[in-house]
């Protein structure tokens, strides 16, 4: 289990030799503005020049559904249209509904969007809009930039309630650039936080401005990361790590994947600066193998901002130097607990080890470590450039910022969104989700993944806010919600997340290899109607022994479900455990695919 | 972490030494923590979930896992809450769901006697009286700790699992394991073999071999260590597997010269059933081998020789041990000196081999006796003369922290097994290893450095090394300027050794040379262990002469973790060099007395066989010298191709029936400790000589028993002056005492450890060292190692046993091929020089030299011949690597599917 992946492959990367100095160098240009130069110049060429700009949104939501082919007839067709038009395949929006998404800047200034875009679609908008400048407004949604004519009555795409209520940091450039191209990274802002950390700040100022910005890490755990930088800070070891762990094996959660595989340089420049701030050497971006856009998206990422000296020895002429890599692991969830990621990444089985020691003093290889989760690097960068009073402003007065939401389910428009924490669930239900998809009313919850809770409706006006969804017997967590409406079963529900809990574990420590496979049991005797009247009772025990005795949170955790679904749907649990309702509401029949690896 | 944490485990006050976890100190303090998956000097692993205690620290209160929790200052730790009781019940109640565990939890549990047979409360596969570890199986008094009930019991599953019984020397059980992975991490973290791992995940985790099928194939070394840590009967002995022992003995491994101590387990009959590595032995941390953990059985076994007997009329009829002893004094009395010669035991005690001693010389008046292991003479006698001691000059456990390892013509994994643990420990933590061996060893798989030079250019070699030590200046300076008397005239001769001819004349490239001078010489402390296997005694001596002076040159003589290890045979063959039971002036080794046996100049002989075996490289030639003896006797617990010969053979008690001292290779004096009584008329090894030397009128022989004996020794032999057998009581002394004045009388665990004391070294002829280079043309080297992961094995399973089967290579190199007319891919066989054939199997073109033919066998593939071996007492027919002068040919095709012969 877990593979490193050596890249880039040449460790002593050598650069070209620096251009000749002569005469007086502050006049020189440094690096980074000789980069943001070449950067400003390519965003030119691309939005304000004589072409139009096609932007067809990728990303995996995307091309699920076709975005390739979109992508290609729209190339075909501009090339057999002999118009001049740029097209490129960018960063999706979050506006997975949508999907494969395509809009069209004009030379004006003037931006159109279309949804749920056919290859065949393509012929028709290069001709009438790129050619003729006429949009297609009935296949389009909205419109933004430009004097506002020519766009018939659609409306304004910041005006879409999905687009409003969002404020989008980590996200900021998705629908925007193409998450290959470095040098529109940089021309909207990228690195600039970076040059700022290198040339202007030390080490311990931007570890302050991250503890006052209030930053809590966005992997479940809430802790501040600013004060988990500085555990790392002060050791004096040579080598010293950090982590960035997008092992996001969630069920429902796919945000830590969106911002690598839609913005991966904003990951990037957040580690850079997380090593620059903790004097670390090395970097490694550890994501789980098969989710393979994001692994390619990060791995071209990485190896750009090598070649623009982001990376490597003496960053921006720097005296920071800093190494980073991607490391794989095979299928395993509980990879992605800090440090059985660590074991993964040295190549060993990716099982937790006890605590202490902790990561800040021995972690991968034994030296010092930090780990963050992707949303919480995302963030960093703005932090850096914006102040971290900015970034305070935003959300309620114990989570700064926003969270990154990711809807599925029986929910009308199923994205990802990026909310000001503070907004309560219904909010982002309603106004941004659009309500139920099918059916009458959204009945239950899944939210932050398999070992959180769920919630019932009186828990939706609920704030999204750390402390506020824990309080609910939530969490944030991953991010991800799974919207379930009057027709699911919860006890099923309840045997899927315990099911898939049960595959999971490592199977390391007694009480969580052992107890998840008795609940699973339990929980399958009452899908079947074959449950005991003391099966809520060793439920609760089993899942009290985990919790108190397991080694990491797949175990402590692990109880979270039922113990969530207890409070909220109490009474349907009970009718089914009394044999008063039929159990099994999505299967019916109680049957249910199993994993194929729990114990028969 | 701080020294010495103070804290309170319920209530009373602790003292944690720096390191420790909750459960060590508590340990310490005798405060029972229950525990499943911690085992003593392994790392915490924190899976059971046994020892959850509670912790109150900075007004917190945490229930954490005691085993891998380090003590917080001023902590009051509680363990026995009703919170923490009720939480270890539940998780033990979760293990009882996959673990047979019928009768524990039977309602008529307190009724039932310990042969009652079963009123059928419980299924037959769900007993715990049909488990081999029935009474003590740490799980089952884990669970009467907590007291479980199961009154809500969660549903139990069998996994029904086949029982692995299909590898040499112990059973796996999967039924019984609940994946605590003690047996994982010994195997890797103690033993650093890795031949067993976990598998999958989840509820169907389990323990497994590293390549999924056999240990045959999987790097096992088939040490037991796995065994001794299971804490159910999940691994458990094949013999005796489902004997109950009644006590417990502490004692002595007599097959080896590192000389661990082991747990022997008696069964109430007196029979010896089990041997566990004993964790707190000094030579051997709790470790131990495939010999030592399994060879132990044939101090039971049924054809052992109970009384005497004499030959009469060509057969070998009972006797009395008078009437023994009447014939040897006939046999042997009046008789030259030079007619005569003792062999004693590689494993007789040092009080045998000391009334051996006294009775040659007092009695037979010879000068021939010697320990019929006694191969490495040269070694070791060379060692002594240079270093005082033919020893190692360190502690065996200091192996662990040296910082680079240099081992020189010997085997230590298969001979000195325990040896080569804490060498592959420190290899593990960082240390660089330099084999120079023309054979393929395991520990050449460990090897920064692996010299495979021309067999018998050793020497030459090394002193290459130490030239290119002085080249780089990498010498330690300072002890060569204050601790070495000639290091001038050393030098000076070592400038004699161009590296360029050294190259051109050992085979190896001379960047290889510089590679391993720089490893040796740029570490802190670099340990030597050195072999003489394949070098006659010249050649051997010079080896030691370049050895010395290396180690002296680089300063890692006097100091910890430096130092120098032969690797000789024969558990006891230091204590018979110190008793005395050596070669007289004039008087004949154990080589010479079989090539003096072979020309009828020794006529007759009295021969210690325990432990003795033609099959042993230096002995293949005793069997057939013994035949033309005019008289021999033999003392002997079994019958064997010794006994075949002999005109009078006596019953010999074995190690388990004997209270008595032996010496290991790192100098420590070890008590032997009785077991059970004999129960016929077997007599130990001085009893034995006492009674022969009696009856031919010898006198100073008569001893009430072996501590007087031990007690003469120590007054005559000066390094074992002041010991008894009641000061080696605990763990046993390193000789030489320091005399009281200086230092209380402690033990030397090092030699040179004064800062004073100088060192000699020799200075080193070119000519003379390049001498010994093999000069047959083609000389073939066995190779043998724990795994091969790089080439296919197919393990069989023809009838019960599994057995590996793969294609035999052949390494030669293209000149030799060239010469015999043969291609890369021929099938080939290796002839000695008497027609023998050696190896037969497809030639591949991978032998670095010209003249080195090798082929490298599985260590699995000899541990399935020594478990199906038709002999008791099976550890003696080990074979070894030996070289041999070969010659290559083609293999008669009807042959070419056969296996190798050996």
């Amino acid at each position: 289990v877990g593979s490193t992946d050596n890249y880039p492959a040449d460790p002593e990367y050598q650069r070209p030799p620096p251009p000749e100095t002569t005469g007086n160098t502050d006049q020189m240009p440094t690096i980074f503005e000789e980069l943001q130069a070449r950067a400003a110049k390519r965003w030119d060429e691309l939005t304000s020049g004589e072409s139009a700009w096609i932007r067809v949104g990728g990303g995996t939501s995307g091309q699920a559904v076709g975005a390739d082919a979109v992508f290609d007839a729209f190339k075909s067709s501009v090339e057999s249209t002999g118009v001049n038009a740029n097209v490129s395949m960018v960063s999706a929006m979050g506006l997975m509904y949508l999907e494969p998404q395509v809009d069209v800047l004009m030379p004006n200034g003037s931006r159109v969007f279309y949804g749920n875009v056919e290859p065949e679609e393509a012929q028709t908008i290069v001709e009438q809009h790129v050619k003729n400048g006429e949009p297609l407004i009935d296949r389009a949604y909205a419109y933004s930039g430009g004097d506002g004519s020519g766009v018939g009555n659609l409306p304004e795409l910041s005006s879409l309630p999905m687009v409003a209520l969002q404020h989008r940091i980590a996200t900021r450039n998705f629908g925007e650039t193409d998450p290959h191209d470095l040098l529109q990274y940089v021309a909207n802002g990228g690195y600039q936080a970076l040059n700022r950390a290198l040339t202007e700040m030390t080490p311990e100022e931007i570890v302050d401005e991250v503890k006052a910005a209030g930053l809590r890490g966005r992997g479940g755990a809430a802790f501040p990361a600013g004060v988990k930088w500085s555990f790392l800070a002060p050791s004096t070891a040579p080598v010293k790590y950090v982590l960035c762990n997008c092992e996001e094996g969630d069920p429902g959660a796919f945000n830590d994947k969106g911002i690598i595989e839609n913005d991966p340089h904003t990951l990037v420049e957040g580690l850079i600066i997380n090593g620059y701030a903790t004097r670390s050497t090395h970097g490694y971006i550890f994501i789980r193998t098969g989710h393979e856009l994001p692994i390619e998206s990060v791995r071209k990422a990485i190896a750009a901002a090598y070649e623009a000296e982001l990376l490597g020895k003496n960053i921006l002429g720097s005296d920071f130097s800093f190494d980073m890599e991607v490391s794989l692991t095979g299928d395993s969830y509980v990879a992605g607990e800090e440090t059985a990621l660590m074991e993964a990444i040295e190549g060993k089985r990716a099982t937790p080890r006890f605590k202490p020691p902790f990561p800040a003093a021995a972690g991968l290889w034994q030296k010092p470590t930090n780990i963050n989760n992707v949303k919480t690097l995302a963030y960093v960068p703005e932090i850096v450039r914006n102040g971290s009073d900015w970034f305070k402003s935003i959300g309620t007065e114990t989570t700064s910022g926003t969270a990154i939401v990711c809807l599925s389910g029986h929910i009308t428009y199923p994205g990802m969104y990026e909310v000001p924490m503070g907004m309560t669930i219904r909010e982002v239900l309603e106004k941004i989700g659009g309500g139920v998809s099918e059916g009458e009313r959204i009945k239950v919850l899944q939210a932050g993944g398999p070992l959180n809770g769920l919630l019932g409706e009186e828990a939706f006006d609920t704030m999204i806010d750390f402390d506020a969804m824990s309080a609910a017997g939530a969490s944030i967590g991953s991010g991800g919600i799974i919207v379930g409406n009057e027709t699911t079963d919860v006890v099923d529900l309840l045997r899927s997340l315990i099911a898939f809990n049960q595959f999971e574990s490592c199977g390391k420590c007694f009480p969580c290899r052992l107890g998840n496979t008795h609940m699973l049991e339990i929980l399958d005797r009452m899908c079947q109607n074959k449950a005991k009247s003391a099966d809520l009772a060793l439920l609760e025990r089993v899942g009290t022994s985990m919790k108190a005795g397991s080694l990491c949170g797949h175990g402590q955790l692990g109880f979270n479900p039922i113990a969530s679904a207890l409070k909220y749907f109490g009474d349907e649990i009970i009718s089914t455990l009394a044999g008063e309702i039929a159990p099994g509401g999505v299967y019916g029949d109680g049957t249910m695919i199993l994993p194929t690896r729990t114990r028969p | 972490m701080a020294d010495g944490t103070t804290f309170k485990i319920d209530g009373q006050e602790v003292t944690a030494k720096p390191g420790q976890t909750i459960l060590q100190a508590a340990m310490d303090q005798d405060i029972y923590i229950p525990y499943l998956c911690y085992y003593p000097k392994m790392k915490p692993q924190g899976s059971c979930r046994a020892c959850m205690v509670e912790v109150e620290a900075n007004g917190r209160t945490m229930t954490v896992a005691s085993c891998t929790t380090p003590p917080m200052p001023d902590a009051e730790v509680a363990t026995n809450t009703d919170a923490v009781k009720e939480l270890r019940r539940d998780i033990i109640e979760l293990l009882m769901t996959e673990h047979p565990h019928g009768c524990l939890t039977c309602h008529r549990i307190e009724l039932c006697g310990p042969q009652d047979i079963c009123q059928r409360h419980v299924t037959v596969t769900d007993r715990c009286t049909i488990c081999p570890k029935n009474e003590r199986c740490e799980l089952k008094d884990t669970v009467r700790l907590v007291e479980l009930d199961l009154r809500t019991p969660l549903n139990y599953h069998r996994r029904d699992l086949p029982i692995h019984a299909d590898d040499p020397f112990y059973d796996r059980d999967y039924n019984l394991c609940i994946v605590c992975s003690r047996c994982v991490r010994v195997c890797d973290e103690i033993r650093f073999d890795t031949a067993l791992t976990l598998t999958s995940r989840s509820g169907v985790s389990l323990v497994g071999t590293s390549h999924g099928t056999s240990l045959l194939e999987s790097g096992c070394e088939f040490c037991g260590a796995c065994v001794d840590v299971c804490p159910t009967g999940a691994l458990t002995e094949r013999e005796y597997k489902w004997e109950k022992a009644f006590t417990e003995v502490t004692t002595v491994c007599t097959n080896c010269p590192v000389g661990c101590q082991m747990i022997v387990e008696v069964n109430k009959f007196g029979k010896v059933i089990r041997f566990k590595g004993d964790l707190g032995g000094a030579a051997n941390n709790g470790q131990a081998c495939m010999t030592g953990k399994f060879g132990y059985e044939y101090t039971n076994d049924s054809k052992r020789l109970k009384r005497p007997y004499v030959r009469e009329g060509g057969i070998l009829r009972k006797a009395t041990w008078d009437e023994a002893l009447e014939r040897i004094k006939q046999g042997l009395g009046d008789r030259a000196a030079s007619e005569l010669a003792v062999i004693t035991s590689p494993r007789g005690s040092n009080e045998d081999q000391f009334i051996a001693a006294k009775f040659a010389s007092s009695v037979l008046k010879t000068p021939n006796i010697d320990s019929a292991l006694n191969s490495n003479s040269a070694l070791l006698s060379r060692l002594e003369e240079r270093l005082g001691a033919g020893a190692a000059t360190n502690p065996i456990w200091d192996i662990e922290n040296s910082k680079s390892l240099l081992v020189v013509a010997g085997n230590p994994t298969e001979e000195q097994n325990v040896l080569s643990v804490p060498a592959k420990k420190a290899v593990r933590e960082g240390a660089k290893l330099v084999v120079i061996d023309s054979r393929e060893t395991e520990l050449t798989r460990y090897a920064a450095e692996w010299l495979r030079p021309k067999p018998g250019s050793e020497a030459l070699l090394i002193a290459g090394i130490s030239r290119a030590i002085l080249d780089e200046a990498l010498e330690n300076k300072e002890f060569v300027g204050s601790r070495i008397e000639n290091g001038e005239e050393l030098k000076q001769s070592l400038w004699t050794f161009d590296l360029a001819k050294v190259s051109r004349d050992t085979g190896i490239e001379d960047a290889q040379i510089r590679r391993a001078a720089r490893i040796f010489a740029e570490s802190d402390a670099g340990a030597i262990l050195l072999g003489n296997d394949g070098l006659y005694t010249a050649a051997a001596e010079h080896l030691v002469d370049a050895v010395v002076d290396l180690a002296a040159i680089t300063g890692n003589i006097g100091k910890a973790s430096g130092g120098i290890f032969p690797l000789y045979q024969g558990a006891n063959t230091l204590g018979a060099r110190d008793m005395g039971a050596t070669p007289g002036e004039n008087g004949l080794d154990i080589s010479g007395m079989i090539a003096g046996m072979s020309r009828g100049e020794v006529k007759a002989a009295l021969v210690m066989a325990d432990g003795v075996s033609g099959y042993s490289p230096t002995l293949t030639g005793l069997p057939s010298a013994l035949e033309k003896l005019e008289f021999l006797v033999v003392s002997a617990a079994l019958d064997s191709e010794i006994t075949h010969h002999a005109d009078v053979v006596l019953p010999a008690a074995t190690y388990a029936e004997q209270n008595s001292t032996v010496t290991n290779v790192e100098r420590r004096v070890q008590m032997i400790r009785i077991t059970a009584e004999t129960k016929h008329e077997e007599k130990t090894g001085w009893e034995t000589i006492a009674a022969i030397g009696n009856a031919m009128g010898g006198s100073g022989l008569d001893f009430a028993s072996s501590s007087e004996v031990f007690a003469e020794i120590t007054g005559n032999i000066p390094n074992y002056a002041g010991m008894s057998h009641e000061s080696l009581q605990s763990g046993g002394i390193q000789w030489p005492l320091a005399s009281s004045e200086t230092s209380n009388g402690s033990d030397s665990s090092m030699l040179f450890a004064d800062p004073e004391s100088m060192v000699a070294v020799v200075t080193l002829d070119y000519a003379e060292l390049a001498q010994s280079i093999e000069s047959s043309a083609l000389t073939f080297a066995p190779g043998r190692v724990l795994s091969q992961p790089e080439r296919d094995v197919v393990v069989r399973k023809p009838a019960d046993m599994n057995y590996v089967d793969r294609e035999q290579l052949v390494q030669i190199h293209p000149d030799d091929a060239k010469a015999a007319g043969l291609n890369e891919g021929d099938m080939i066989q290796v002839k000695t020089d008497d027609d023998h054939v050696l190896v037969r199997g497809r030639a591949v073109f991978e032998s670095p030299q010209a003249g080195l033919v090798g082929s490298t066998t599985l260590f699995g593939e000899l541990a399935t011949r020594m478990h199906e071996l038709d002999a008791a007492d099976w550890s003696p027919q080990m074979p070894g690597l030996g070289y041999s002068a070969v010659t290559l040919e083609s293999a008669p095709a009807e042959q070419e599917a056969g296996a190798a012969a050996d």
